[in-house]
């Protein structure tokens, strides 16, 4: 199916705020997810992730607050297979039932063509263990059954939540592909993680929690680079003309042990160019990139510093 | 969303584990089996009593049978909430409502089914192998009353049971309340051998009312059927309330 066969499939989350008695899981929560991209679900565990997701899903209800896909809410659609896939929790399945009638049952009810049961245990690389109790399984296949239970009613919205738990480095590889091609097909992609260079590995775009708050929702590389400035790392023969000529366009190379050289806030495109015009022999350089850890360690610093440096609330009576 | 559906999907699930087809199966074994033995073994009245019931000594495997009925209805409704299950299910079903009716309707007609089969075996078994000249025929008074009434009752207990797994989400839960409830309660509360009290109202004396060709106390055989009845309404009924009004 091409980009355009999926129509609306925004997820639009608006104030969604959620109470479990005195703790507030969720709060005042808004942000969008959009087809055709990845969007990383980020956040420490009990950021609030999995209760936004079960929202979503119709599952919890808020305090306050919508949480809708498509402009509706997920419990007043008819057949809600077909429009949104969700794994939730891999463990959830009945480990008494097989794989396969654990997908049939599912299929039932929301009309799905027995054949697909087939294509997506094919796909998800369990069609020789179709028969076997999911007991059995190991937590990396029930990951895989839970992903093709997702895609069982081939869904424009797909929803993740923590999907390479447990997953061997092959079934990692296949669900950022499967995930990357998913976004390519045109359909919104939801994922949710609290590892950093997972996460960097498939994501275009993020929205991240802490403690059930917004904490950024922007494009992966704008998000890292908004966070991490760039660094340049060098080695020269010439390395005090360089520092010279460097100083004088603003920029501040320090000398490393074993005579490398870097220059904070600098690019390759901007080094380069200086050297060759002056005729500095360059034996080495590299931009250093910002990783999504660094950025996300970046902004929950920030977190800590407002949070511990808000005077303390009076106690309530 | 469809109830056929949903029907659909409840009747795959009931199928596909061992402990439901196994559990549902040992409904018929238990009670038509029990009875039969026993009808086999004493079918004739003792010496010198004077209340000898040939019905009633047909659905003497009733007392097991129903034990099935009930694990069959907690494992069933039950079963969903281990490791959070329950929301794979209501996220393919968000209408809890219809997810509830075609759960029970699933319970109810499965255990209707075998619970008839059970029934007729049982009287129709238990009365030809009794000590000639006591046995009765389905014309009899009371008879074909107590063959739909062991099939009512089978399937009202095993809804009553999935109504109190739905409250407690849990399958142990609801045996550890209807066991009790209804193996141990009557003994505590009332003599079983005499009509009467408080005892008569629990939902396993009342439900039983219509297995005797003249049942005692206060309760007749259809009003002793409502009071079960009555049981099971208020248990599905709080369950249907937990269900929808929690978070899954």
């Amino acid at each position: 199916m091409d980009g355009d066969a999926w129509g609306m499939t925004r997820i639009d989350v608006q104030e969604l705020r959620k109470e479990y008695g005195t703790t507030r899981a969720v709060d005042r929560l808004t942000f969008a997810v959009e087809p055709g991209r990845v969007t990383g679900f980020l956040g420490p565990n009990g950021a609030g992730k999995s209760t936004t997701l079960r929202i979503l899903l119709g599952l919890d209800r808020p305090t306050s607050g919508t949480a809708l896909i498509g402009g509706r809410r997920y419990a007043d659609l008819t057949e809600p297979l077909r429009e949104v896939g969700a794994l939730l929790d891999a463990q959830a399945a009945h480990g008494s039932r097989t794989a396969r009638s654990h997908l049939l049952a599912l299929a039932a009810s929301n009309r799905i063509p027995v054949r697909r049961v087939a294509e997506v245990l094919e796909e998800a690389g369990l069609a020789g263990v179709a028969g076997r109790r999911i007991r059995t399984f190991s937590l990396g296949m029930r990951q895989r059954l839970g992903i093709a239970a997702a895609l069982l009613g081939n869904p424009a919205v797909v929803i993740l939540d923590e999907p390479s738990n447990g997953l061997d480095p092959e079934g990692i590889i296949w669900t950022r592909e499967l995930m990357r091609s998913l976004a390519r097909e045109g359909r919104t992609v939801l994922v949710s993680s609290h590892l950093m260079n997972e996460t960097a590995s498939f994501a275009d775009h993020l929205v991240v929690l802490g403690r059930g708050r917004l904490l950024a929702d922007t494009p992966m590389q704008d998000f890292i680079d908004s966070r991490i400035r760039p660094r340049v790392r060098l080695r020269t023969t010439e390395g005090a003309r360089l520092r010279t000529l460097l100083l004088g366009k603003g920029f501040d190379p320090v000398q490393e042990e074993g005579g490398r050289w870097t220059v904070e806030g600098a690019r390759v495109d901007d080094i380069g160019p200086i050297a060759a015009r002056e005729g500095i022999p360059i034996l080495e350089l590299a931009n250093e990139e910002g990783t999504l850890e660094q950025a996300y360690l970046d902004l929950t610093a920030d977190q800590a510093e407002y949070a511990s440096s808000r005077p303390p609330q009076t106690q309530e009576a | 969303m469809s109830f056929p559906a949903a029907l659909h999907t409840e009747w795959i699930k009931v199928r596909s584990l061992r402990s439901l087809v196994g559990s549902l199966l040992t409904v018929p074994v238990a009670t038509a089996g029990l009875s039969l033995l026993v009808c086999a073994a004493l079918g004739r009245p003792e010496p010198g009593s004077t209340d000898f019931d040939p019905v009633l000594f047909s659905y003497y495997g009733l007392n097991f049978g129903q034990l099935a009925a009930i694990i069959f209805g907690a494992i069933a409704m039950g079963g969903e909430y281990k490791n959070e299950g329950i929301r794979i299910s209501l996220a393919a079903v968000p209408n809890r409502t219809l997810f509830y009716g075609a759960k029970l309707a699933v319970i109810g007609g499965s255990v209707l089914a075998v619970g008839l089969v059970a029934s007729l075996i049982s009287f129709l078994g238990g009365q030809a192998l009794m000590d000639r000249g006591f046995g009765i025929g389905i014309a009899d008074p009371g008879a074909l009353r107590a063959v739909v009434g062991c099939a009512l009752y089978l399937v009202l207990v095993s809804l009553l049971s999935a109504g109190a797994a739905a409250l407690l989400r849990s399958v142990t839960g609801a045996l550890s309340v209807l066991v009790p409830l209804f193996l141990v309660l009557p003994f505590v509360v009332g003599d079983v051998s005499q009509g009467g009290g408080a005892a008569d109202f629990l939902p396993d004396r009342a439900g039983r009312q219509i297995l005797l060709q003249a049942p005692p106390g206060t309760l007749g055989p259809w009003s002793g059927m409502a009071v079960l009845a009555a049981w099971t309404v208020l248990a599905t009924a709080v369950g249907w309330w937990a269900l929808r009004r929690r978070d899954a």
